[in-house]
């Protein structure tokens, strides 16, 4: 009962304009529970956790800020931008802390796929196990970021 | 003490108000235009809205607030002003500097766009008629419900104008996707439409001394820098200023004309753009790099000075580490903390 009523206050701030401009959730029919069982189960399914992902992601958001908003190349094949605004960004899931309002995009230069995050989405996964709703414009795919980050 | 199912509110011993009981504290301080600082819209999440509870509620402390204070802040009486419910007479402590701020309305007389993502607001002041603030600071403009949004909002942003005009305000405001701020003003904010904004908030602002001043900025962290440089004009400041501004190519790069007349203006000022990753078509033969290289390059730390930072944070961090390795004292590095 008391767990119901905590996922629903958290659905409720995942909602456009709440927290977030498009909300968290995209037009995912699924419930906030369903969502992320499914992508616990696909985590499992490539043999990662969340926790190796968000460490992953940091990495490349470390190395990706020291160009201060410009293209690196980190070896041996990938190239990094980190782009932010100031300002900083609520959890929906009620915790404490603000998460800096950054968007890191990661391109594999050998075949040209490329993948997008941001501060709160490292928070997200590696807190909360949370890749974001279907149709939601920052959903991502546990086992896109696995491929692109090259996480095993 | 209670009238009429009210209770008496103290701010520094010298003020008081009634607050209906149920509300937190820092809706009732803001119901009196007392601004305190808040990025989270009163969730307990930002960590920003304390003051010192001098005598009132003695409740205990919620996660939220021994998530965020210290315990040498717990002893001293700090609270979560929006985890503080008014359920008794209370007296609070908060910086003198939190009265200034006042909440406005005003209308946009203007919109500019000063690069492919950078707009320029300058926006007219109705009520009350001028805004008194400091070169550098910021204001807290309220996003209202629109679209989908149906929850209000504030976002800061730098004042780009000089406190010499303080009927008309500018800003300069980076389009960032699926922002909900800058969605509402860049896709649904028209010209001669009012809005809402309160302060003049921060404690970023020109200091005197007889130092140097060096100024380092990137994208709309040139709003205040402006703001500063304008002031600078009108009071003849003397001190040699240095001002250096990174952007990624030519099409990043706005205000030059601007920068190079008040070369000519101010005594001792020189404006050095600087672009990390110049495309050919920009013909440019300025500074090249990023923007914390160039100033190691250009600074002297013989020649004390007061250094002003706006930027994201990585460009902060990486000049901090610059300045301190070149020996700038921490006390004269100023840049906005909440950012
Ligand atoms: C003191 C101060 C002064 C400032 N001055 C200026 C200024 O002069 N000019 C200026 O342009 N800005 C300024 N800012 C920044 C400004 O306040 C806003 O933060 C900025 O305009 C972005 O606001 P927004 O509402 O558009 O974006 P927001 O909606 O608040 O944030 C957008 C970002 O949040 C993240 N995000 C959004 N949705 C999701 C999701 N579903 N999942 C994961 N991540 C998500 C992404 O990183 C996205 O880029 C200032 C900030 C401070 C603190
Ligand atoms: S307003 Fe953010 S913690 Fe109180
Ligand atoms: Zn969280």
């Amino acid at each position: 009962m008391k767990l119901s009523k905590k996922l629903v206050a958290i659905t409720a701030a995942m909602q456009p304009g709440q927290i977030a401009c498009d909300g968290f959730l995209g037009n995912d029919p699924r419930s906030l529970a369903a969502i992320m069982a499914a992508d616990q189960a696909a985590v499992n399914r490539i043999g990662l956790s969340h926790r190796q992902i968000a460490r992953r992601m940091i990495e490349f958001r470390d190395a990706g800020q020291k160009a201060c908003g410009d293209w690196i190349t980190i070896p041996p094949r990938w190239e990094v931008r980190v782009d932010s605004a100031r300002g900083k960004l609520l959890c929906p899931f009620g915790d404490p802390g603000l998460y800096p309002k950054t968007s890191i995009t990661v391109r594999d230069i050998q075949n040209g796929t490329e993948i997008t995050f941001t501060d709160l989405h490292i928070h997200l996964i590696g807190r909360h196990g949370f890749y974001e709703g279907s149709g939601c414009a920052f959903r991502v795919e546990p086992a896109r970021l696995a491929e692109v980050l090259d996480i095993n | 003490m209670i009238d009429n199912q009210q209770f008496t509110i103290t701010i520094n011993e010298r003020r008081e108000f009634r607050s209906t009981p149920g509300v937190s504290l820092l809706t009732a301080l803001k119901g009196q235009q007392v601004f305190i600082p808040s990025a989270c819209g009163g969730r307990g999440a930002c960590g920003l809205c304390k003051v010192r509870v001098v005598r009132g509620p003695h409740s205990p402390l919620s996660s939220k607030e021994r998530f965020h204070l210290t315990e040498e802040e717990q002893r001293q009486g700090l609270r979560l002003s929006c985890q503080v419910p008014v359920d008794q007479a209370m007296a609070v402590a908060i910086p003198d500097g939190y009265f200034h701020a006042k909440e406005y309305r005003a209308e946009v007389a203007d919109i500019r766009n000063l690069t492919h993502d950078i707009r320029e607001l300058q926006l007219r002041l109705i009520d009350p008629p001028v805004l008194a603030f400091k070169a550098g600071q910021y204001i807290e403009l309220q996003i209202p419900r629109y679209a989908q949004v149906q929850r209000l909002s504030f976002r800061a942003y730098s004042i780009a104008s000089p406190p010499s005009s303080p009927d008309r305000i500018e800003l300069e405001i980076r389009w960032i996707p699926h922002g909900l701020g800058t969605t509402y003003i860049f896709k649904h904010l028209k010209l001669h439409d009012q809005v809402m904004f309160h302060g003049p908030h921060g404690d970023f602002y020109l200091r005197e001394s007889p130092r140097d001043i060096i100024l380092i900025a990137g994208g709309s962290g040139m709003a205040p820098m402006k703001s500063i440089l304008l002031d600078m004009r009108e009071r003849h400041d003397p001190r040699t200023t240095r001002y250096f501004f990174g952007a990624r190519n030519r099409r990043d790069l706005f205000l030059v004309d601007e920068m190079k007349r008040l070369e000519l203006d101010l005594p001792d000022f020189k404006f050095i753009p600087a672009l990390s990753q110049p495309l050919p078509d920009d013909s440019w033969h300025g500074e090249t790099g990023l923007i914390m290289d160039v100033v190691d390059r250009h600074i002297d730390s013989n020649r004390p000075a007061d250094t002003y930072l706006c930027g994201s944070p990585a460009m902060i961090n990486a000049c901090l580490a610059v300045l301190t390795r070149k020996g700038f004292s921490d006390d004269r590095i100023f840049f906005d903390k909440y950012s």
